[in-house]
């Protein structure tokens, strides 16, 4: 138990630690390297805190030089300017430099792609005019002298004593992005990458995410930008221009994606580049830009990660647990009940009857009445069906009840809970959840990682909380595990728990959707055509697993089908749409040969056969 | 006074007309191929190079660089669409948008090791006399690149809008499976698209290269300025593209003549910012398609 909980606590410490040890090998050099170690030490910060922006969250962000401004100059005025001590001008730099983050996320994160790269672009450009223009406070575009830095009377000023600071300094601000990257707030931000819908499902809010990241990152690249400084002696607005943070967003890209270590190597060794390749100097950003576009071309995850994955090859850590708990527990879908899912509080409290109830809504899209005031009531643990032509309406039912479109008119209650109002990032707690027509799993993250995901409890607040308590490997975190490998096991992917969602096939793919929405234990999952394109036996083994799962944990199921002889035999009861209407409720078989449902499948009429 | 604002008005449509070529290109390649390309700064940049080329190192003068110049860029794109873009096409939306950032920054990179100068300076292609209407004065550049760039811009929207090879590309960007089936290549699409816009950044450049020079500062200010009037366009929309590029200009030029020339930037970041906040669908949007 220990030998894990340490594993959890050193896999944390590692990022800073080694950048600690970098620092301690270089006191053994002379003053230039030592000197050199030091920038690099500080790239490695600010590509560690990249990573989290841009190999996480991939986000494309322009603004590395202004936030690397915010903290030299905040550290620096109140030192120049106020005789401030050099910690607390650190602090102040680093609040200033999360705030900023702040300031351009809220109204940034609105956009993605190219418009959050101009939205970052221009923070950079007006941060970098105040600096210059600013002249009695920051000198203007000749730059301000900064002082070495001083903590409790002691100057840091010969390279030896400063790279021992950065040292101590930097595996400090490695500290938090390692805890939030390498726990549930991490693959959060991994999932908003891989699947925005999908994330939102399952109460990721994907604006808050974003904004926690980019305010993170700022301001650990503020403290680095503050820590370094003034081995720069003179720091002038040009050195954080729009060049240098378009070359820092090399160091997560060709460092690696998927990982801090990317960013940390990326940063370390890139900036290293100019100061060793002096002779080289004036090609360095060319070379750069070409292996940047080598890497996305032939190692889109990154050259760091490229040789990571060359090491992995060997037995690795969590197939190794997966295989250890194959061993002890040899069971298929049994142990669902007796498992440590998660109680969910709002599954406690079913009493209500109907589970589901859509009370004549409608919603239009242009002149097309998508669905037009359809009622349809799911009791409690039922399966009920929803069949119908295309562009019958089906999916955008199922997108009125789990919030991805909102009613026209009408009302969607879960048992007696008024859904109109809460987001669709709230839903998920109060017992309802969903799969997609096409299987949308994060393909990235493990199988296990993807389950835990479906528990809920994915707001920033919990997800910042849990990285914390699966950095110390705590019993929250561990139950979770254990609640994602006993959802797993019922779905019979217990043995993929380590790969990554994406290497699944179909059929496999679309189990761990159902396994990631049962987790929770909701009261209603919503499965949008759950054994599309895959093979007969495999629809016929998702049939046998739907059905355990209704019966054993008592989850009503609504789902969407177009293959009507599994929809029949799995519902009890089924409803058929056509354009944007029910036009027929019952028992399956019956549904099947009613009339008013030929005609919309076969345009026949009752007098024909 | 009225005079006065009457020229800063004429001489903001002159740049205008420039950020319309510019904003042009770049929705051309984003229409037909769903990629913002950072790069076009770098293609403007290389079409002024070759503007220099053809008009002082040659000597030929501006007549022939009217069609190699464009030729010229237009090859130039397409290359780098086959020979970079191509391979990571079904990369995600980060992945190309980072490129092109990158490969912007390294044609720039590539002008400057070639061109160690500061600045390149490119004669006027006419000279003479400024035209006088009561107090207003137009000179004859102003009148060479507000037509000429409008009649090249008005070109583009014609072949891209009207032309059977403009109904291809839209065809495969609306719905590239469809496109294929309707016997449209996608590659030479795509190939094509980026040829059209490389031609119409490079005609930007051959008429920003007399009043603004050849350097690498081109690049910047030119990438920023028709991304800014493609947003406030709409960056759907071809006609966005064109008055968001009259918008930007007139606004510039009159904010540095009136308020200060450190504010010229300063505005056109503010109508990104306002337009982006407020009509994040631009100005002068296409008729909406619901994406079913």
């Amino acid at each position: 138990m220990s030998d894990e909980r340490l594993r959890a606590l050193w896999q944390v410490l590692l990022p800073g630690s080694s950048l600690f040890a970098v620092a301690i090998v270089g006191l053994l050099l002379g003053s230039y390297w030592q000197y050199v170690i030091a920038i690099a030490l500080g790239a490695a910060v600010v590509g560690g805190a990249l990573a989290m922006l841009v190999g996480y969250a991939r986000c494309i962000t322009l603004a590395t030089g202004a936030m690397l401004a915010i903290g030299a100059y905040g550290a620096a005025l109140p030192v120049v300017h106020l005789g401030a001590p050099f910690l607390a001008a650190l602090i102040f730099a680093t609040i200033l430099g999360a705030l900023a983050g702040l300031t351009l996320a809220i109204p940034g994160v609105r956009f993605r792609s190219h418009n959050l790269a101009m939205v970052t672009f221009v923070f950079q450009a007006v941060v970098i005019i105040v600096l210059r223009e600013s002249k009695a406070l920051t000198g203007g575009a000749e730059g301000i002298h900064v002082p070495p830095p001083v903590i409790f009377g002691f100057s840091f000023s010969s390279d030896a004593h400063f790279l021992l600071l950065c040292g101590i300094l930097f595996a400090l601000a490695m500290l938090p992005i390692a805890i939030l990257l390498a726990g549930p707030f991490g693959k959060n931000l991994r999932a908003i990458a891989a699947n925005e819908n999908a994330a939102r499902a399952f109460g990721i809010d994907v604006r808050r995410y974003l904004i926690a990241a980019f305010t993170w990152s700022s301001a650990v690249i503020a403290f680095a930008g503050a820590v370094d400084a003034p081995r720069f002696r003179i720091i002038d607005p040009d050195s954080y221009g729009l060049i240098t943070s378009i070359f820092t967003l090399t160091y997560p890209i060709i460092g690696g994606m998927g990982s801090i270590w990317g960013g940390l190597i990326g940063g370390g060794i890139l900036r290293l580049f100019p100061e060793l390749l002096r002779p080289l100097a004036d090609y360095i950003e060319l070379v750069l830009c070409v292996l940047v576009v080598a890497t996305l071309t032939f190692f889109p995850d990154g050259l760091a990660s490229a040789v990571l994955m060359l090491r992995r090859r060997g037995p690795h850590k969590p197939l190794a647990e997966g295989a250890a708990r194959r061993d002890s527990r040899i069971t298929k879908a049994a142990p669902l009940s007796s498992a440590t899912l998660q109680p969910n509080e709002a599954a406690n409290r079913a009493g209500e009857n109907p589970v589901l109830a859509i009370e004549r809504v409608s919603r239009s899209y242009g002149a097309l009445r998508a669905v037009d005031g359809v009622s349809l009531a799911v009791e409690r643990g039922a399966l009920h069906g929803l069949m119908g032509p295309n562009g019958a309406g089906k999916t955008t039912l199922f997108n009125l009840v789990s919030g991805f479109a909102s009613p026209e008119s009408g009302r969607v209650m879960l048992g007696g809970t008024l859904l109109d109002d809460i987001p669709i990032e709230r839903r998920i707690t109060l017992g309802i959840t969903r799969t997609f027509q096409h299987a949308a799993v994060f393909q990235r993250l493990s199988c296990l990682d993807n389950v835990v995901i479906g528990l809920g409890r994915n707001t920033v607040t919990d997800g910042t909380r849990r990285s914390l308590a699966a950095a110390l490997d705590a019993d929250s975190s561990r139950a979770e595990r254990e609640a994602g490998y006993a959802a797993l096991e019922a779905v019979g992917l217990a043995q993929r728990a380590p790969d990554a969602a994406g290497a699944l096939s179909l059929g496999d793919q679309r189990r761990l959707e159902i396994a990631r929405a049962i987790v929770s234990r909701p009261r209603i999952v919503l499965l949008d055509e759950p054994v599309s394109g895959v093979s007969a036996e495999e629809a016929n083994r998702l049939h046998a697993l739907l059905l355990s799962i209704n019966r054993e944990l008592g989850i009503a199921m609504l789902v969407i089908e177009h293959n009507i002889g599994f929809l029949v035999s799995l519902c009890q009861s089924i409803s058929v749409m056509s354009e944007g209407k029910i036009i027929a409720e019952g028992v399956g078989p019956a549904m099947v040969d009613d009339p008013r449902v030929r005609r919309v499948y076969f345009g026949e009429h009752e007098t024909t056969g | 006074m009225l005079a006065e604002f009457v020229m800063n008005v004429i001489g903001g449509l002159k740049i205008g007309a420039i950020y319309s070529l510019a904003a042009l290109g770049i929705v051309v390649i984003y229409k037909a191929t769903r990629i913002v390309n950072f790069a076009h700064g770098a293609f403007v940049l290389a079409g002024a190079y070759a503007t220099y080329g053809v008009v002082e190192a040659l000597g030929a003068g501006y007549w022939p660089a009217y069609v190699l110049v464009p030729l010229a860029t237009g090859l130039l794109a397409a290359v780098v669409e086959f020979a970079i873009l191509r391979p990571i096409r079904r990369a995600d939306i980060f992945a190309l948008i980072t490129s092109t950032i990158f490969i912007g920054i390294g044609l720039s990179e590539f002008y400057r090791l070639i061109q160690n100068t500061e600045m390149l300076g490119v004669p006027n292609p006419v000279s003479g006399r400024p035209i006088f209407l009561g107090d207003v004065i137009i000179t004859k550049e102003q009148i060479w690149v507000f037509a000429g760039a409008l009649l090249s811009a008005l070109i583009g929207v014609v072949i891209f809008g009207y032309a059977p090879l403009g109904r291809g590309l839209r065809a495969v960007a609306a719905n590239p499976r469809g496109a294929v089936l309707c016997g449209y290549s996608i590659d030479s699409m795509n190939a094509m698209a980026w040829f059209l816009g490389g031609a119409l950044a490079g005609l930007a450049g051959v008429f920003a290269a007399p009043s603004q020079g050849v350097s690498p500062e081109l690049a910047i200010s030119m990438i920023t300025a028709g991304f800014v009037a493609a947003v406030i366009g709409g960056f759907d929309s071809l006609r966005g593209a064109l008055f968001g590029g009259f918008i930007l200009g007139v606004a510039q030029t009159l904010a540095a003549a009136y308020i200060s020339s450190a504010m010229a930037n300063a505005v056109s970041f503010l109508l990104l910012f306002a337009v982006l906040m407020w009509r994040p669908e631009g100005l002068f949007p296409e008729a909406k398609i619901r994406d079913v």
